[in-house]
């Protein structure tokens, strides 16, 4: 009956926990999301409009649009610093790593538990200077973006992808991925008739641009990261905290029970002695 | 009078979406206005002000980095900061200005980076001042 008791003690501090857990995650998921809501018009602009000109200037070439030979790849992974959010970074991770499978690949991890998982299993890590998802800004990602077009430029990879966490709903999040370099059109192969200018010439014009346009692609991928994690984070201690009642409310039946039983027992006890 | 379709995003939001009469943003080239029928374009944006008219009223907005691209009579511009000149924060800009060139004041302690971020910072806040109206 006294480990029943402290069972039931146990389970209740848990659920404390969880239960806390899920209201932070909750309020922390609002902010995120009107975050998501606000730069996903920036997102899609301006990925409209680089695929535009991709699309539109068969005329012109530039070292970010031509596609390589692609010898190393370089990804770009975003997944949370801390656990206890379900399947979030298991999911990301697990993709990341069947695309990599027998690839020559160098990571920039961003996320704690992305640096942990990358460098046990033996990665080239090229940078984990982002360490910590939640405290990377947007002038952190324009930083990022610069270096890694620099890099691309250099010929040190020939193709950056960015894996990443769709933020579809509180409840459904979708591991993905996107190439953002070399540029590539949306392939539909329609051609704007009119001649577009380009001010300055197009070979500045894009060491300009680009490095903008992969800043701002990485910060989009950030805040969709972000509400992710604390959607599946408030899923997931939801869960738990109902399970932790679950198991309080069998574990107290079966207190009470006990209880009973050995009340029972004792009066029947009482009973023989008196009648003897 | 004629108009353009007009789209302003940054990272923040989306800042305006309508019908402009004019645009008038800083580019890297120089100052550059976009009224309707504009050629195609596509440029990068400078650090300077902007200037939008729309429904015959101007407003003015701090605007810096990214680019602009008109396709079809559609503009687009997207800039990493896009302030609306009400809604500037005068006194965070003038502390940050101070700070800028309180570090910029002993230069060569500083690394190329750490110079580069003083710098930026400084042009930014000097832009931000300007457009809210404060003597430089």
């Amino acid at each position: 009956m006294k480990d029943i008791k402290l069972r039931i003690r146990s389970m209740e501090s848990t659920k404390q926990i969880t239960k806390a857990m899920e209201m932070v995650a909750a309020s922390k998921l609002r902010r995120a999301q009107e975050n998501v809501t606000r730069s996903r018009p920036y997102f899609e602009i301006l990925f409209d409009t680089v695929c535009d000109i991709a699309d539109s200037s068969p005329a012109f070439t530039s070292p970010y649009l031509e596609e390589r030979e692609v010898k190393k790849t370089c990804y770009v992974v975003i997944a949370g610093d801390r656990g206890l959010a379900g399947g979030y970074n298991h999911n990301v991770l697990k993709l990341a790593e069947a695309e990599m499978a027998g690839k020559n690949v160098t990571v920039v991890p961003i996320g704690k538990r992305c640096v942990e998982n990358f460098r046990a299993h033996g990665y080239e890590i090229l940078t984990d200077a982002w360490a910590e998802a939640g405290g990377v800004s947007v002038s952190d990602c324009f930083t990022m973006a610069r270096d890694l077009s620099d890099r691309f430029l250099g010929g040190e990879f020939d193709e950056v992808n960015i894996v990443y966490t769709n933020f579809v709903s509180i409840l459904v999040q979708q591991p993905a991925i996107m190439r953002i370099l070399p540029l590539h059109g949306t392939g539909s192969g329609e051609k704007h008739q009119s001649e577009t200018v380009f001010e300055p010439e197009s070979q500045e014009l894009f060491a300009r641009i680009v490095p903008e346009y992969v800043g701002g692609l990485i910060y989009g991928a950030l805040c969709e990261c972000i509400a992710s994690e604390q959607g599946a984070r408030r899923t997931a201690m939801d869960s738990a905290t109902k399970n932790a009642e679950e198991m309080i409310d069998d574990l107290s039946l079966k207190y009470n029970r006990a209880r009973q039983g050995a009340i029972t027992q004792e009066i029947t006890e009482i009973v023989a002695g008196s009648n003897t | 009078m004629a108009t353009f379709e007009l789209q302003i995003v940054t990272p923040d939001g989306l800042m305006f979406s309508g019908e402009a009469e004019s645009l008038l943003v800083r580019t890297v080239e120089g100052d550059l206005c976009v009224l309707p029928k504009h050629i195609n374009l596509l440029t990068a944006l400078g650090m300077g002000e902007a200037k939008v008219v729309a429904d015959g009223k101007t407003r003015r907005a701090a605007c810096i980095g990214g680019m602009l691209s008109v396709m079809d009579n559609k503009v687009k511009l997207v800039p990493t900061t896009f302030e609306w000149a009400d809604e500037i924060d005068a006194d965070r800009a003038d502390k940050a200005k101070s700070e800028a060139e309180e570090k910029l004041s002993h230069r060569d302690r500083l690394t190329d980076h750490e110079l580069a971020i003083a710098e930026a910072k400084l042009k930014r806040a000097l832009v931000r001042r300007s457009v809210a109206g404060r003597k430089q």
